[in-house]
């Protein structure tokens, strides 16, 4: 079986699950209109497609680029070149991205113009370039991991305390948007690529996970830095309008987001492309056949991305939104929660970042940290916290610090007892998270239930879900790292070594 | 069982060569034949097709399952496996053996290397040290000391006797690292010997090594 007929299969495998959750509601909770499950469906197959053939490109493209970049980029031997090549990566895989595009109309939006979309755009790809360095520094000296996102960590707090709510909440969304469907797979390859040199096997593992922590924290801080800059200011509270319901036609709406679809995947594949032929120029100069493999990947990848953004924008975001408001409306309100459970333990894994992820895990650990292992633990995260996003809908008194503080505060705590090479996974893995599948799909889902309640702010509700995406993994993957440790320990043989 | 002198075993490398994600399977049951073990490496293979090649549709992910046992026990554990993966049909791997000199680790303490059916001896030899993860760089800092010039670690995974875990249904094979060292045949008693004492191999749950004769050798200068 090639790789790409393998792909076809697992996604087949994991897009028919979220399928079988919508169509099973719509026999019993919820009957949905059928022009509506028919887009639904249409959708379905166009993800299956698009996946598959942008995880290819990923797998052919991207990866072998980004990690050939990292060790180029070390093998140069000169401490500036390094830390100048982050920069300017880190700066353009940021700014490139969709997701933070959006983030920035919307504050622009909500701010009155105050913030406009260009500086939250600058001021966030700044942080990212700024970070994605520090932590190139940070495998070349030789720090720890720990102690890298303890000091994030503590800097973020700190500096959250002087930051008014809203910034907050567009602080997290912003790290959840930059880490997005490019910039996952080029900084686990980078990452890759620059730990792989070093002599010691293992800490060259463990420094293989970690960027795109350290990514996601750069970019909360880089946003809250901006607030304190400004001063605080009254914001004219904003919400946005909830999804409208399209017409019945089932194919239209497909044709109409090829445009946009074609627009936004171009614009977050150049950047890479431009990098690309001028790392060839200037510092990889591969063979002919090689670097036509890469280029083959990229238009794969672009392909594949197209088609993918179409499927979800035109059949999932409408079904969701309405799964979640006729649920909402339902008296028991145990089914909202358990459908909020169960469509974000499997849509997390038609994720396309976390697919990459679970791969270079497997491929990293030569097959240790199985991918079926990695999967299990963000789906039972992930579907916890869609399920609180949806309990903390229901009851408006519940805060959102009231469960990221101390999640967090358990996140970090944990990390001086797992595994380091699960700490670097489980930090990637809430970057990871939180990708278009959750923006759209899960999104429009909370979305949905929230437009049930009056009074429920739209904006404020399905921010406080991406944040609680991107923190529960932390925790069940180093859950997870616990137990490799524990089961992987020898049996009956004193061998005195170290977890 | 017939009970013979350990230095009497003539043991055998199995090599199984099948798609990504038979490699552990094929391991259980070969483990389940009583093969002490075995390490897995990820690979790829390629197909061949003009037309495929230019869409980059040829690569095909697989897994590379090394294990060195008793030539009866190999038998039997092929034999198993190929039950499981059924060689025979198209494009469902491949298995081959191949003799092996001496064998040190999972019980087996005789080191007495051993030409193979009588073919001849060359100036080489092929020397696998199979060792937990991190541990490679070691191996390769003894072997230097005692005379190897080079050689290559290569990532796997894998489990012995002493390593079988579940979880969620699925065995975690630990990280392992190979290590493949071309030595001169007068060097390499003493080679091993050092890697030997050095890892404390014989103590189990510490890693194996094993010699096999090499024929040719290109590019090693002297």
């Amino acid at each position: 079986m090639t790789i790409l007929a393998g792909l076809f299969k697992d996604n087949i495998k994991t897009v028919v699950p979220i399928v079988a959750v919508v169509l099973v509601l719509n026999f019993t909770l919820v009957p949905l209109g059928g022009s509506l499950i028919a887009r639904f469906l249409v959708g379905s197959i166009l993800i299956i497609i698009g996946l598959s053939l942008f995880l290819f490109g990923v797998e052919i493209g991207i990866t072998p680029m980004g990690s050939l970049t990292g060790s180029s980029l070390v093998k140069t031997n000169k401490l500036p070149v390094v830390l100048i090549g982050g920069l300017i990566l880190g700066f353009f895989i940021s700014i490139a991205e969709p997701g933070l595009m959006v983030l920035a109309y919307q504050v622009d939006f909500v701010t009155l113009s105050a913030i406009s979309a260009w500086k939250l755009l600058i001021v966030v790809s700044i942080g990212l370039a700024v970070i994605v360095s520090l932590g190139f520094l940070r495998v070349v000296v030789k720090m720890s991991l720990k102690l890298f996102l303890l000091l994030s960590y503590l800097l973020i707090f700190i500096l959250a305390f002087f930051t008014q709510p809203e910034f907050l909440a567009i602080a997290f969304d912003a790290s959840g948007a930059t880490t997005g469907i490019l910039a996952v797979p080029f900084l686990l390859a980078l990452a890759v690529g620059i730990s792989r040199l070093r002599r010691d096997s293992v800490a060259s593992e463990e420094d293989s996970f970690g960027l795109v922590a350290e990514a996601s924290a750069g970019a909360i801080m880089s946003v809250l830095i901006l607030n304190i800059i400004i001063g605080t200011q009254e914001y004219a509270v904003a919400s946005l309008e909830p999804i409208e319901l399209g017409n019945a036609a089932v194919l239209s709406p497909f044709v109409h987001l090829i445009p946009e679809a074609l627009k936004e995947s171009f614009v977050s594949l150049l950047p890479l492309t431009v990098s690309l032929f001028v790392l060839q120029k200037v510092l990889f100069h591969l063979e002919k056949r090689q670097f036509a493999r890469m280029v083959k990947g990229f238009l794969y990848a672009f392909l594949g991305l197209v088609v993918f953004l179409i499927g979800v924008n035109g059949g999932f975001m409408e079904i969701a939104s309405e799964i979640g408001l006729r649920l909402a409306l339902v008296e028991n309100k145990v089914w909202l929660v358990v459908t909020a459970f169960a469509l974000g333990f499997f849509t997390i894994l038609a994720e396309p970042a976390v697919f990459v992820l679970t791969h270079t895990i497997e491929d990293v650990t030569s097959g240790y940290v199985k991918r079926k292992a990695v999967g299990a633990a963000l789906s039972i995260g992930v579907g916890s916290a869609v399920a609180l996003a949806i309990i903390r809908v229901l009851t408006p008194s519940i805060e959102l610090w009231h469960i990221l503080l101390p999640g967090y505060i358990i996140a970090i705590a944990m990390m001086y007892y797992a595994p380091n090479l699960f700490v670097g996974i489980a930090f990637d893995a809430g970057g990871v998270a939180t990708g278009p599948m959750t923006a759209t799909f899960i999104l429009a889902f909370v979305q949905g239930a929230a437009s049930a309640f009056e009074g429920a702010n739209l904006l404020r509700d399905g921010f406080g879900m991406i944040a609680l995406v991107a923190m529960a993994p932390i925790i069940t993957l180093q859950i997870l790292g616990f137990i490799f440790q524990a089961r992987s320990r020898k049996q009956g043989v004193d061998t005195g070594a170290e977890g | 069982m017939q009970k013979a002198n350990s230095s009497d075993k003539e043991f055998e490398l199995i090599c199984v060569i099948v798609n990504h994600g038979l490699g552990s399977k094929a391991l259980k049951v070969a483990k389940k034949a009583g093969v002490s073990g075995g390490t897995i490496v990820l690979g790829r293979g390629t197909a061949d097709n003009r037309w495929l090649k230019f869409l980059e549709l040829t690569d095909i992910r697989k897994e590379v399952v090394l294990m060195v046992c008793e030539k009866s026990t190999g038998r039997r554990a092929l034999e198993d496996i190929d039950r499981v993966v059924k060689f025979s049909r198209p494009k469902h791997g491949v298995a081959f053996t191949m003799p092996v000199g001496a064998f040190i680790g999972a019980g087996s303490r005789e080191y007495e290397f051993k030409v193979p059916n009588g073919g001849e001896e060359s100036m080489f030899r092929a020397v696998f040290v199979i060792v937990d993860k991190g541990k490679g760089e070691t191996v390769m800092d003894v072997a230097r000391e005692a005379g190897a010039r080079g050689g290559t670690i290569i990532n796997a995974r894998g489990s012995g006797i002493h390593e079988t875990a579940v979880f969620l249904n699925m065995e975690i094979e630990p990280e392992k690292e190979i290590v493949l060292m071309l030595t001169p045949v007068d060097l390499t008693d003493r080679i091993v010997t050092a890697v030997r004492d050095g890892l404390k191999i014989d103590e189990p749950g510490n890693g194996i090594i094993f010699v096999q004769s090499v024929s040719e050798t290109f590019g090693i200068l002297s």
